[in-house]
């Protein structure tokens, strides 16, 4: 099994691609029954623009918009993200982990290293590519919806294409800085922030940018319908291609790391005079008083970078809903509401709809949970990694005390972060002088920091349950995507309209918060949610044994 | 109330699913001792601290720890407590003395000037970051953080792996400074060198099994010893066969070594009565010899 680098690697990883690919599959299944019960002529009439925003290709039947939706818009940035995950990790993670020293004391060289997990990285991609190709083919036999002459082969290709680049980009850079956070939080950065140019650029009229645009060698000229589109392929190819060889090049020439704490901006910026004690206070190392704010403390560089891009996104909406394309804004006028809702898209013609549809349906959730869900899955599973649980709990504290001042550090990151994107929506909206109500605003922005609240403490729970990182992460992370198609999609079909009530999803902004203020009600539900896993989460702690790392 | 016993194990037994990590472990350690826990790796060790630490819970019989129920009343047990987990691992991003505030912090009641006596006992730098220290200056700090608030017992498992001879020798100081104040040390390791010097008794366990326990001084006076003697003219075998408590006889011209227990005396007369004694040497076995014999008696 451990022949090598490249099958240890393999070995490592395909369980979770296995998972990424079948809960892919099961969501296209999701997605195209929802979309085979509606009476899809009212996409026909929405303009281009519009169809860009929603990442809506050519055709609109079922076939079409599922494999639109779900696979080349979640597909794919799954797809990547695991790519960026093994590529950020190829030789930085194994510096992080002081692994590095006992693999290359055995007669590999490093550009092998490298280029056998690039290698295990283009195989596992692969595999998960082919399932979801298969996936591809069978859901719609499954279901007898007839999809037309869809080129799924084409856009899974694209898909894997594109994952691929990521993945070398993400090794590039841990490649040249020996630094596996900088790799994947950069990489992510550029996928996620190229995914949404690639919707949004368009609508604003910006058009020649999208050439620079990862995303847009991917996605433009639509595969699903027109098939393989050389050009982008070809962009993608070679970049990943260049971006590997540089990898390489990087980690022949530079002194590895030996995974400890000093190097960072941080040690260089503490150096100066008078900086240090500054961000001695920011940093918190002198708040590690208690649990709780020691947690926060822990998190503090990642709820900052939250916290920016959620004021950053809130401004930048402003005055981006005043430039959308006019013909947009006089075709909004004339769809009637019931269209608009049936489609799943708030009125983008006032200011709340276009906050709604741009801002907090995709973007304020994600960017939420990523930081509560990584704290959450850590909360308990990262002390017993990090080996540190059996001295925190040799003393006196009680094991339901760690959980609850752990979950108490989450709920003030969700309220921190709420707090946040409520400062950028309404900067945003003083900006561009659109004059959105700030209660409202900040009921929507509450209501998303309890929404990933709750997210988190599942992450925390299943954390709980079985000490692994990992495990609770993608646990976490699995349910909140499950939840969001089961609400974004469900509504769509008459017959699983129901359904959607059981997702956490539908008590963030199924009432329109943005308009109608807080619908309290939901934030009960919600609250009561958060309470019954926190009780979860102390019973399951406390019945179990902890783990030794392994 | 005051109990005998620090550490009270009845029939302790934990499976990992067919694995036997721990089979009815009966173990008493009494107050006011240090008590050295010997085994080699895997054999149940650390395991049994878990489990008095309630990091793990048993799958039959019961612990107590200071007259407690290790389960059920573990929040005053380790309030009383100090603990140096194996293999340990602190956060990295905190120096020595934020990572020792911290745990201050949580249990209370600690007083700094004795930290900074421990610290400049231990020669231990608290400034650094923990992720920058080598182990051994990492350990100090583990070490540091398990005295510092003057517990009733200290539990330590392997403490001083990764500390210099210098440091290892301050660390025992320590520790009779603990016994010497009416408190307990138990302390697990395979070096046994170590606790030979420190240990009053010592536990031996091998694959979840307690195989003895016995005072140090005791096993000691049962140590089989090994004596040489150079001798004026060629030695005759059957002179030595047939002494008391002697045996494994190796003749070679003029020299014979051999082992013998008990008192030197009877090999003493015997030999001057027969040869010129022109050298002898002698040598107590350690415990490393001891545990050994042990080990190759049972595994037969």
């Amino acid at each position: 099994m451990l022949a090598n680098v490249f099958t240890k690697s393999v070995v490592d990883r395909w369980r979770g691609m296995t998972v990424a690919a079948v809960g892919l599959g099961a969501m296209l299944w999701l997605g195209m029954l929802a979309y085979s019960e509606l009476d899809l002529t009212v996409y026909e009439d929405l303009p281009d623009v519009m169809r860009s925003l929603i990442n809506i290709g050519e055709d609109l039947d079922a076939g079409g918009l599922a494999y639109g939706a779900i696979y080349a818009s979640y597909g794919t940035l799954t797809l990547a993200s695991l790519a960026l995950s093994i590529g950020s990790r190829s030789i930085a993670g194994e510096e992080e982990d002081r692994t590095i020293a006992v693999l290359l004391a055995n007669p590999v060289g490093r550009g092998s290293v490298l280029l056998q997990k690039l290698g295990s990285m283009l195989v596992l991609v692969g595999a998960g590519a082919v399932v979801l190709w298969l996936a591809g083919l069978a859901v719609p036999v499954m279901l007898g919806v007839d999809v037309g002459d869809k080129h799924v082969g084409a856009l899974v290709v694209h898909m894997y294409t594109a994952a691929v680049f990521f993945g070398a980009l993400a090794a590039a850079i841990g490649g040249w800085t020996g630094r596996r956070a900088l790799a994947s939080g950069t990489t992510a950065l550029i996928m996620v922030g190229s995914f949404l140019a690639d919707g949004i650029f368009p609508v604003v009229g910006w058009d020649g940018a999208l050439r620079f645009v990862p995303w847009h060698w991917f996605q433009g000229g639509d595969p699903v319908s027109n098939g393989v589109q050389w050009g982008g392929l070809g962009l993608l190819v070679g970049a990943a291609a260049a971006l590997a060889v540089a990898a390489v090049v990087a980690v022949d020439r530079r002194d590895l790391g030996t995974g400890r704490s000093s190097g960072g901006v941080r040690d260089r910026l503490e150096a100066l005079p008078g900086v240090g004690a500054l961000l001695e206070r920011l940093a918190g190392t002198t708040r590690a008083r208690r649990i709780w704010s020691k947690t926060l403390a822990d998190h503090q560089a990642l709820v900052v970078i939250v916290a920016s891009t959620l004021v950053f996104f809130g401004v930048v909406m402003g005055p981006m809903f005043l430039a959308i394309d006019d013909a947009l804004t006089q075709f909004m006028d004339q769809v009637p509401e019931a269209i608009l809702a049936m489609v799943g898209y708030a009125d983008m013609s006032t200011p709340e709809g276009w906050y709604q549809t741009e801002n907090f349906s995709v973007t304020v959730p994600i960017a939420l949970m990523i930081a509560t869900i990584t704290m959450g899955a850590r909360a308990l599973a990262g002390e017993e990694a990090d080996r540190t649980m059996g001295l925190l709990l040799g003393n006196p504290v009680s094991r339901r005390r760690i959980v609850v001042e752990k979950s108490l550090a989450m709920a003030l990151v969700a309220l921190g972060l709420g707090l946040a994107t409520f400062l950028g929506t309404y900067l945003g909206s003083l900006a561009a002088g659109l004059g959105m109500s700030p209660a409202r605003i900040l009921a929507t922005s509450l209501l998303a920091g309890l929404l990933a609240f709750v997210m988190g403490l599942l992450a925390l729970a299943i954390g709980a349950a079985t000490g692994r990182v990992a495990t609770a992460a993608v646990g976490a992370a699995g349910v909140a995507l499950l939840a969001y198609v089961v609400d974004a999609f469900f509504p769509l079909a008459e017959s699983l309209e129901g359904l959607a009530a059981w997702s956490p999803f539908h008590y963030y902004l199924s009432a329109d918060p943005l308009n109608a203020g807080m619908p309290w009600g939901h934030a009960a539900l919600l609250a009561v949610l958060a309470v019954l896993l926190l009780i979860g989460a102390v019973v399951l702690f406390e019945r179990r044994d902890l783990r030794l790392a392994d | 109330m005051t109990p005998d016993l620090a550490i009270d194990t009845d029939g302790l037994t934990k499976h990992y699913g067919h694995v036997e990590a721990l089979v009815d472990l009966d173990l008493d350690v009494r107050v006011g001792e240090v008590f050295g826990f010997l085994g080699p790796n895997g054999a149940g060790k650390t395991t049994t601290i878990r489990t008095l630490l309630d990091e793990i819970r048993p799958t039959a019989g019961t612990a107590t720890v200071l007259g407690m129920d290790s389960h059920r009343r573990s929040l005053e047990i380790r309030s009383r407590i100090g603990y140096l987990p194996g293999d340990l691992a602190m956060y990295p991003r905190l120096t020595g003395r934020d990572t020792l505030a911290y745990f201050a912090n949580l249990r209370g009641g600690v007083d700094w000037s004795y930290v900074d006596e421990l610290a400049d006992r231990l020669d231990a730098d608290l400034s650094k970051k923990v992720g920058d220290l080598s182990s051994g200056n990492r350990q100090k700090v583990g070490i540091i953080q398990a005295f510092m608030h003057r517990p009733d017992l200290l539990i330590m498992d392997e403490p001083s792996s990764g500390l210099d001879p210098l440091v290892q020798r301050e660390f025992q100081d320590l520790m009779r400074d603990v016994t010497a104040s009416g408190r307990t040390v138990f302390l697990s390791s395979h070096t046994l060198s170590e606790v030979q010097r420190v240990a009053d008794r010592v536990g031996i366990i091998r694959r979840g099994r307690l195989v003895a326990v016995e005072a140090v001084s005791d096993l000691r006076s049962k140590a089989t010893r090994r004596v040489e003697f150079e001798l004026g003219s060629p030695v005759d075998r059957a002179v030595f066969v047939g002494v008391p408590g002697v045996r494994d006889v190796e003749v070679r011209n003029h020299h014979v070594t051999l082992a013998y227990e008990g008192t030197i005396d009877a090999l003493l007369t015997t030999v001057a009565e027969r040869y010129e004694v022109i050298d002898i040497a002698t040598r107590e076995a350690d415990l490393e010899e001891i545990f050994l014999t042990y080990y190759v008696d049972q595994d037969e």
